[in-house]
């Protein structure tokens, strides 16, 4: 059973920020070196997997400096993100207990299945709306298999080449190495799942694109609060990327490669944009969504642990080490909520349905008047 | 025309629940009621206390999230958590001064108040203030409820060493310019001998549709 943790975290310590030279900025310390460190680590990854460039294809070349450019600004907003004080607690809880002695097998079964709910089935969306749901299910799915696909085909892990006994057939050549016992005639079946794996991607994102577009069309609750660069831009971006990748098969397939050279220039140019949104826009939920799954570890701790009483009348309403954790972040966040008075001596020992009550109990007791 | 306010007023509730159920029908809310009504002392009166997001200058709520999912609108909104950020870990339901944000856990999400923001974005009244029978609940300009209310309207709040101020204002006393939220002399009730406070008067009426089938 997961036990919660007792024990006050490590007080902070920021390092200092690195100043840019020549531009006026400055740039978090931690997230730089996480992010260069992330991003040599992929390159590394891309010379050796693709056999000391061997097996690399310079006319994606494009494609994969935007990508090790995207790591690199994921992996510094990511570490930024980590130090906000609450993100912090949750950081270093979530870990602290995950890595219980004697936990460790089961946290880690615990991991896969609550993954498997909340990043991939995805079915706290389904409650929130099957519509919602289904749109965020076909972009999802659209783009995971559109990644499976193109990163290592631009790393230059996986290509595809004719087998030399069959010359109708092809096979998988994975980091070098010919995937003889796996050979699949060009024109059967799995050739064409294959060939146009990038063309199913599309369609199921565009499925997606027009009901989520649909939705926020009509919806009058998404009308009032999205915002272009945050709601919009990445349906346009997604759909960008899709049309104008199914352009290059139509190209191909109907028109004799007409065209070929300009579309594939504006399919690179759409995927590199969508690439360098990545860290900066709405499609960085992707990567703190993973926190939702820490933070079941932290509520089912505290669950098996001392409860918070609130102060005033008695009701246990959340765990003790969330409260407590709650309290040391805030004088990190510019808050003081304590109180002189001994029987309540922090206005967050209060049950929220005290804190409630208590704004008319004072506006009574200031005006003189009795309840009804 | 000077600026639209929202004004609440404890004392004038009648707990008719109007404003719970206009709510749930606000489209941002989708069908649930971000309203919370509360009884003071069940057992010795019917007095009951809406509450609405107050709509904090420096929202705690914001501040303690670890998703960066509460953002504040340039109008001052403090709006409810974006979806696809939340993980519904319930920090702003704990850090809250006025207990405001619901977690909903079939959702795991937290939902909130804000301030029916499809229609006062296009300059129209809150659900709950445009049925409120008693006024408790009441929005327009300061001109408006000066032409017909008496007090003064306070947005300014002491929580032990912390003051927070608010878009939302609270009708006080004629000249009190802020609140002292005092715990000690609002100790619960039910811990007096003669207390019967656990008791709901209104636990035989049905429950009001909280979105099951949304």
């Amino acid at each position: 059973m997961l036990k919660p943790s007792g024990a006050a975290l490590p007080p902070r310590h920021d390092p200092d920020p690195v100043m840019v030279p020549v531009m006026d900025v400055t740039l978090d310390r931690r997230g730089l070196i996480a992010g260069v460190v992330f991003s040599l680590l992929l390159t590394l990854a891309v010379y050796l997997g693709s056999q000391r460039f061997h097996g690399f294809d310079g006319a994606l070349a494009g494609y994969c400096f935007a990508t090790v450019f995207a790591l690199f600004g994921v992996v510094y907003r990511y570490a930024v993100w980590l130090q906000r004080p609450a993100t912090r607690v949750y950081w270093k809880r979530g870990w602290e207990l995950f890595w219980q002695p004697g936990q460790r097998l089961r946290n880690t079964l615990l991991f896969f299945k609550m993954g498997w709910e909340k990043m991939l089935e995805q079915r706290f969306i389904r409650k929130r709306s099957r519509d919602r749901w289904l749109a965020h299910q076909l972009i999802f799915w659209g783009c995971v298999i559109a990644i499976l696909i193109t990163f290592p085909l631009t790393f230059g892990w996986l290509r595809f080449e004719s087998d030399f006994t069959h010359p109708s057939n092809y096979l998988v050549v994975l980091f070098g190495q010919r995937l003889e016992f796996f050979t699949f005639p060009a024109r059967g079946v799995i050739g064409w799942l294959f060939m146009h794996g990038l063309n199913i991607a599309a369609v199921l994102c565009l499925a997606g694109i027009s009901l989520a577009v649909g939705r926020r069309v009509k919806d009058e609750a998404e009308i009032s609060t999205q915002r272009f660069d945050n709601d919009i831009m990445p349906l346009v971006l997604l759909f960008a990327v899709s049309v104008t990748g199914m352009m290059l098969t139509v190209s191909n397939m109907f028109l004799e490669g007409k065209f070929y050279y300009w579309i594939t220039t504006t399919h690179a140019v759409t995927v590199m944009l969508w690439l360098l949104y990545l860290p900066f826009g709405k499609f960085f939920h992707i990567f703190q969504r993973i926190a939702n799954v820490g933070v079941w570890f932290y509520k089912a701790a505290g669950a098996n642990g001392p409860q918070a009483e609130c102060a005033r009348c008695g009701e246990a309403y959340t765990s003790a080490m969330q409260r407590e954790d709650l309290k040391a972040i805030l004088p990190d966040l510019g808050f003081d909520y304590r109180n002189n008075e001994q029987a309540v001596d922090n206005w967050q020992n209060l049950c929220p349905g005290c804190r409630r009550k208590l704004m008319t109990l004072n506006q009574f007791r200031v005006t003189g008047k009795e309840f009804m | 025309m000077s600026e639209m306010r929202f004004f609440v007023d404890p004392v004038r509730c009648i707990g008719c629940k109007a404003c719970m159920q206009g709510c749930s029908e606000c489209a941002t809310h989708r069908g649930k009621s971000m309203i919370h009504l509360e009884y003071i002392e069940r057992g010795t009166s019917t007095q009951t206390a809406p509450m609405v997001c107050m709509h904090c200058d420096l929202p705690t709520c914001a501040a303690v999230c670890p998703a960066d999912a509460i953002k504040r609108t340039e109008d001052g909104i403090v709006q409810s958590s974006q979806a696809p950020r939340c993980i519904g870990c319930s920090n702003c339901v704990n850090a809250c001064p006025f207990g405001v944000p619901r977690y909903y856990p079939e959702i795991d999400q937290m939902l909130k108040c804000d301030m029916c923001y499809d229609r006062t974005s296009l300059g129209k009244k809150p659900m709950c203030a445009s049925v409120c029978p008693s006024e408790a609940l009441f929005y327009g300009t300061l001109e408006e409820f000066q032409s017909r209310r008496q007090g003064t309207p306070s947005n300014t709040f002491q929580f032990g060493a912390q003051t927070i101020t608010t878009k939302v204002f609270l009708v006080l006393p004629a000249g009190d310019v802020g609140l002292n939220m005092d715990v000690l002399s609002h100790m619960d009730a039910r811990f007096e001998p003669d207390a019967f406070d656990h008791l709901d008067p209104f636990a035989h009426l049905e429950p009001l549709p909280m979105g099951e089938h949304l």
